[in-house]
Formats: structure tokens, C-alpha cells, sequence
């Protein structure tokens, strides 16, 4: 427990130090911002000292709230660099790397359509096994030739709405 | 979305499209189909929805910009490229709030507590590239030193934080994914004299990505 408290201090002290390096001073900036407001309001030195208590423990407590944050900031920087990558990847010249990625991609999408259309198979009336295999043909052919079809007639509804538009 | 959000949402909006200076709280109601009223019981006036988009800019932008200073983007050499996708991640959310980009010192000016946390933005920013590049010559891949690297940060912090207002100058309205490709590439260019030949081809991905787009926008 104290161990783990250690080590929690131990990165608040580093993340302090590489603010207070890069010159933000976030603890500067809540101690800026009591006297900003101390300044406001020309308390008298009793209440100044409730006041700066109270912003010193806000403080602590934005600084427990910072350290649960980065951990989520940084996986949300990581998976924006990961978006862009990928985009990247897309738009760039192709090369070796990218047909052969695109080529796993490809083997992994079939093994998954075999394994779709054989649980088709399975799930339908049991026949006999030769029977079983014509079927699963049967409804490969009828899922891709339904598909296109749907193509067309968002086309076309598409063409329709732009056209009544015009 | 809570109307409080959905205000915050709708007028970043029309900051962003319509010019923040051009839009009135009334504009603000008007598009979200709600009573002045509504609206002011929620924000007292522009100044306050202003501020606390600021707060949200602030808040993420802080965030995205403390990543690189606490940890290295890349591992090594092979994953180098991290840290150029990651200025795509830093404009694009900086596009997001760019319409205090584009009315930077009248908005400063109206607003002295936004002065302060965009001065320290910009501070965070400069470590920011700083600990990149550091990153950069530490696993050899830039080799720049001193003085040099001082500079080269600040150009490409200069850079990052101007080149909305720059991009719109010198061609009004372009799609935002060529902006800030162009804005990506033009920071590349600053670092590819210091680059090695390994990652000069990514540099001429870049290139080529951005001779694609102006083609395709023709």
C-alpha cells in the first residue's frame, strides 16, 4: 500500500518537475488563481489563510484527479495516433508491405466466410452431406447476388433525391 | 445531449464556421431552435460560453500535449513514425477550436484569464515538440544539437500554432483534411534536413499524399 503511495508521489513529483520544466507551472497556475482571487476580494489575513488552505487542498486533490487522467489521456492519444496511422497507410503509395498486409487481411476475411457459410449449412435442414454442400452453394449464390442488387437501389434512391433536389 | 452541451456544441459550430465575432447569443438560440431565455439560463452571454469552450480546449489539449513529455511516443526506430502521426493528432484537435485561432488577439485581449492558459498551451506545445525531438535524437534519428534544436522547436511550435491563419491567407477555404496534411508536411519539412535517409521515404509519402490531394480538390 505505502509502496504503491510511494510510487504515486514518486510520478506526481516527476510529472511537477516536467511542467514545471516546459514552464506551464500548473501549481503555479492554482496558486495564481487564489491570489487572483484573494486580490479580488481583499480578505483579511485569517480568512486569507482558510482560503489558501482550501486551494492547497483543491490542488491536491486536482493533482490525484491529474494522475488518474493521464493514464486515460495517454491511451486516447495512442489510439488517435493509431486512427491516423492507419489513414496514413491508406493514402500513401502502396508497397510491399501494405499488398501483403492487404493480402492477410483477404486470407482472414475468406477463412471467416467459410466458416460463416459452413455454420449456414449447419444450422439449415439437415440433409444428406452432399445435399448440405449444394445448399450452402445455393445460398452463397443467393447472398451475392443480393448484395449488389441493394447497391443499386440506394443508388438509384440516391439519384432520385439529388434529382428532386435539383 | 443535455441543452447546457448541446449549447456548447451548436455555438462551437458557428465559431468555427461563421467567425466567432460575427455570432451573437441570439444566432446561438436561432440555430438550436430554443427561447434567448433558455439559453441564458444556462450561460449568462457569449463571454461565458466563450470561457468555458476555452476550459474544454484547454483541458483536452493539455492532455494531448502532456503525452510525448511523459513518455516517448516511440519505442525506437521502428515505430519513429508515431510521433509524426501524433502532430496529426495535435492539429486536428486544435482544428477543432479553431476559431480562436482565428481571432487569436482580440479574443487574448477580451479575455485576460484565456491570455494566461494559452500562454501556458504554448509553453506546453514548445515542451512538447521539445520532447519529441529529443526523443528523435536519442534513438538517432535526427541529428541536431544546442542552439539548432532550440530553434528547430521553436519554428515548428511558431508554426503549429499560426498555420490556420496562414493556410486560410493564402488559400481561403480548402478541405480540412488538406490543411492539416499541409500542416503536417510543412513541420516534416523543418525536421527533414536533419533527417536520415530511413526516414526521409516518410517524408516522401507525405509528399506524395499531399500531391493526391490538391489533384483531387482541383
Amino acid at each position: 500500500m505505502s509502496d504503491k503511495k510511494s510510487k504515486v508521489t514518486d510520478k506526481a513529483s516527476e510529472i511537477a518537475k516536467n511542467i514545471w520544466l516546459a514552464g506551464v507551472g500548473a501549481y503555479g497556475k492554482a496558486v495564481e488563481d487564489a491570489q487572483g482571487r484573494l486580490e479580488k476580494v481583499g480578505m483579511e489575513p485569517p480568512k486569507l489563510f482558510r482560503e489558501l488552505v482550501k486551494a492547497g487542498s483543491a490542488l491536491e486533490d486536482d493533482a490525484r484527479g491529474a494522475l488518474e487522467t493521464t493514464a486515460a489521456a495517454r491511451s486516447s492519444v495512442e489510439e488517435r495516433i493509431n486512427r491516423v496511422r492507419e489513414n496514413f497507410h491508406m493514402q500513401r503509395p502502396a508497397r510491399i508491405e501494405d499488398l501483403n498486409a492487404l493480402q492477410k487481411k483477404v486470407d482472414q476475411l475468406t477463412r471467416k466466410v467459410d466458416k460463416l457459410s459452413k455454420a449456414l449449412a449447419d444450422q439449415g435442414i439437415v440433409k444428406a452431406a452432399a445435399g448440405r454442400k449444394a445448399a450452402a452453394a445455393a445460398k452463397n449464390k443467393v447472398a451475392t447476388k443480393k448484395a449488389p442488387t441493394r447497391k443499386k437501389a440506394s443508388s438509384r434512391a440516391k439519384s432520385t433525391t439529388s434529382k428532386r433536389k435539383a | 445531449m443535455k441543452t447546457k452541451d448541446r449549447i456548447l456544441h451548436i455555438s462551437l459550430a458557428l465559431f468555427n464556421d461563421e467567425g466567432e465575432a460575427d455570432t451573437t447569443t441570439i444566432d446561438i438560440a436561432n440555430e438550436m431552435d430554443i427561447s434567448p431565455g433558455n439559453l441564458y439560463y444556462h450561460f449568462k452571454g457569449k463571454d461565458q460560453i466563450i470561457t468555458e469552450l476555452f476550459k474544454q480546449y484547454e483541458q483536452a489539449m493539455s492532455h494531448t500535449l502532456t503525452a510525448p513529455i511523459e513518455q516517448p511516443l516511440s519505442t525506437d526506430r521502428s515505430n519513429v513514425e508515431d510521433n509524426w502521426y501524433y502532430l496529426y493528432v495535435v492539429m486536428e484537435e486544435m482544428y477543432q477550436y479553431r476559431f480562436l485561432y482565428h481571432n487569436l488577439d482580440n479574443i487574448l485581449q477580451r479575455y485576460p484569464d484565456m491570455k494566461r492558459g494559452f500562454k501556458r498551451l504554448i509553453q506546453l506545445k514548445r515542451a512538447a515538440l521539445y520532447a519529441i525531438c529529443q526523443t528523435l535524437l536519442q534513438q538517432s534519428v535526427i541529428d541536431a544539437r544546442d542552439q539548432q534544436l532550440l530553434g528547430l522547436v521553436d519554428n515548428m511550435t511558431l508554426n503549429l500554432t499560426f498555420w490556420f491563419n496562414y493556410s486560410e491567407l493564402l488559400h481561403d477555404r480548402r478541405p480540412p483534411h488538406t490543411t492539416i496534411h499541409q500542416g503536417v508536411l510543412q513541420l516534416l519539412t523543418m525536421v527533414a534536413p536533419y533527417l536520415g535517409d530511413e526516414q526521409l521515404s516518410f517524408y516522401r509519402d507525405c509528399e506524395s499524399i499531399y500531391a493526391t490531394m490538391l489533384e483531387q480538390t482541383d
